[in-house]
């Protein structure tokens, strides 16, 4: 997946995991007999794959952890260092910094997209059919949008005379230097990040709510539970599993927020807006020694954390599941 | 429910709230379009105005007589249908073969499949530069179209909908003699549209939104791909912003007219993949 940028295949991977959840297609059928033997076409088949996640994926993964337990030098041969880039790193208090701006990154955009994507979710669930469809369509549209387009848009909006500074003139505040100021580059980034991700985790939402049987709602409303009540007492613990399931996702593809920062802010002012993945990133393009070793091990570090965020997720949901059944 | 009239106050309400939603989601996208028809003078100013005084098409002039820009939009465009047929390609015939035969070692090659889809980008992006150059692929079209062909959520996808298709089907064309071949050419991938325009739609999106990538293996100017030329826009060309949202605008047409041609497949393909 080199090539592809997490947010837009967002879509597509957000259907995946959610559809382990799904019942019937949990396992192969019990239909692999005997004349579904196959192994020279299945080899023909998964061969090219195979092949191009080989050269493009596993093997510059193992590459990626073979240089970061090596110490290369263009003078003497590769030296053996074993754990000491990660100690590096460990030790690094820039690399500490990018993870707590990460956070800092997660806690505003993934809170405001679940809010967001609730309410929005809800309210389309009660429209005609019609209606839900144009709906649908319209908040699934930015999501497509390329991060570059949507940070070029913002920057615009950002700018001294731009939009950003026109809406607070009218509550009587100054022009703010949006991107330049410290306090208020993050969240500034952070906006386009939320009208990117809410689009999708709406459309998923909506297609758990539409599961809820309509019989729970009716008997709530006999006993006069308001809206509020109903969405706490029976949406928001029918949809556990799904809320669960955007709430891991949301957070890992944020914290690995690369282009917004890149293009609106190059991780400036002070540092303010630079995210792990952007840190990386530049000290990969960094001249300095062992560049190349010290970006590669702490997107290993960051690499460990998340995978196992997510396999515990995707644990987790299953073992649910197995359990309501 | 009780169905009340059109005109209901319910109703009207309903229609506000929703009219709001879609005015604010579309907002920033109008107001890129919107600024591409604004002159110099008028494109940051404020008082806020969202209609051009004078609906001035200079910028969208100007973009088109770039070179640069024609080259980008055609050579990404080119691209990414390559791209998107490959991918199809090779995910749908990886994904039957799961879904539907048995082989040795079939548990492995799973895993290995699978796999990559928890390795964040990040981790393989540096030493995959170092594969491709190494290979002598960079400033290639094959460096931008290759490395991404293969992805494993979209084979994932793909079996699931393979594991639910019936098995009679199948059945009757191996008994008239058919080879596992033509059963997948003739029976599954006519059936494949719903999941192969979604699937197909998620490539064409990865590939023609790639910027760190291309920004990364590609320094030919002949090969520079959109959202390069977008990102580097105000380095290359200053702080013209009536001409790049003009070229912004451009650059996000045809994700757009994606996303609108195939709604009806991309809102039942979450529903379907999902809840079922």
């Amino acid at each position: 997946m080199t090539t592809t940028d997490l947010g837009t295949t967002q879509a597509a991977e957000a259907s995946v995991a959610v559809s382990t959840r799904g019942r019937r297609a949990r396992q192969p059928r019990p239909t692999a007999a005997k004349h579904l033997r196959a192994t020279g076409t299945a080899y023909l088949m998964i061969a090219p794959m195979a092949v191009l996640l080989g050269i493009f994926v596993i093997w510059p993964l193992i590459y990626s952890f073979y240089l970061s337990t090596f110490e290369i030098s263009f003078y003497q041969g590769s030296k053996f260092v074993g754990l000491k880039f990660y100690r590096f790193v460990l030790t690094d208090p820039d690399f500490w910094h990018s993870l707590r701006v990460g956070l800092g990154y997660s806690a505003m955009v993934v809170p405001s997209i679940l809010v967001l994507s609730l309410l929005l979710a809800s309210f389309i669930k009660t429209l005609s059919r019609k209606a839900g469809a144009l709906l649908k369509t319209g908040v699934y549209v930015p999501a497509v949008v390329s991060s570059v387009v949507a940070s070029v848009i913002f920057l615009f909006i950002y700018q001294d005379e731009g939009l950003a500074n026109w809406l607070v003139g009218l509550l009587g505040a100054g022009p703010i230097a949006w991107l330049n100021t410290a306090g208020s580059a993050l969240p500034a980034v952070a906006v386009p990040g939320v009208w990117m991700g809410f689009g999708i985790s709406t459309l998923i939402m909506l297609a758990g709510m539409l599961d809820i049987p309509e019989s729970y709602y009716e008997s709530a409303m006999l006993d006069g539970a308001n809206w509020i009540q109903r969405t706490w007492y029976i949406t928001i613990p029918s949809l556990k599993n799904v809320l669960l399931y955007l709430l891991v996702t949301s957070f890992v593809l944020t914290l690995q927020e690369l282009q917004l920062p890149l293009i609106m802010t190059g991780g400036g002012p002070v540092e303010a807006t630079n995210l792990p993945n952007l840190f990386i990133f530049n000290q990969f393009r960094d001249n300095t020694p062992f560049a190349t070793s010290y970006s590669l091990t702490a997107a290993l570090l960051l690499f460990f954390v998340l995978g196992a965020i997510s396999l515990l997720m995707f644990k987790l949901i299953s073992s649910q599941k197995s359990q309501d059944s | 429910m009780i169905s009340r009239p059109w005109y209901s106050p319910h109703r009207l309400v309903k229609a506000l709230i929703g009219l709001l939603i879609l005015v604010s989601a579309l907002f920033p996208l109008a107001w890129m379009a919107m600024s591409g028809f604004k002159s110099k003078t008028e494109v940051l100013r404020s008082p806020f105005q969202f209609f051009p005084d004078v609906w001035n098409l200079q910028n969208y002039r100007d973009i088109f007589a770039d070179p640069a820009f024609v080259r980008a939009m055609t050579v990404t465009f080119i691209g990414a249908v390559i791209f998107t047929i490959l991918s199809l390609a090779v995910n749908a015939m990886a994904a039957y073969a799961f879904a539907r035969l048995d082989f040795a070692l079939k548990g492995f090659w799973w895993v290995y499949c699978i796999t990559p889809m928890f390795i964040p980008a990040m981790a393989i992006l540096l030493t995959s530069f170092v594969v491709v150059s190494k290979l002598g692929m960079l400033d290639t079209m094959a460096v931008l179209i290759i490395p991404g062909v293969a992805a494993s959520a979209q084979m994932f996808f793909l079996r699931q909908f393979y594991l639910n298709m019936p098995v009679a089907l199948e059945e009757a064309a191996l008994i008239d003699g058919a080879n596992r071949w033509q059963i997948f050419v003739r029976i599954f991938l006519p059936q494949s549209q719903g999941p192969f325009v979604v699937v197909g739609i998620a490539s064409f999106l990865a590939y023609w939104n790639a910027y760190v990538w291309p920004v990364l293996v590609i320094t030919n100017p002949d090969l520079t791909q959109i959202m390069q030329y977008i990102g580097n826009f105000r380095s290359d060309r200053g702080n013209d912003w009536g001409m790049l949202m003009a070229g912004s605008t451009l650059a996000a047409l045809p994700t757009i007219a994606l996303v609108l041609i195939f709604q009806r497949y991309i809102v039942n393909g979450v529903r379907i993949s999902g809840m079922k």
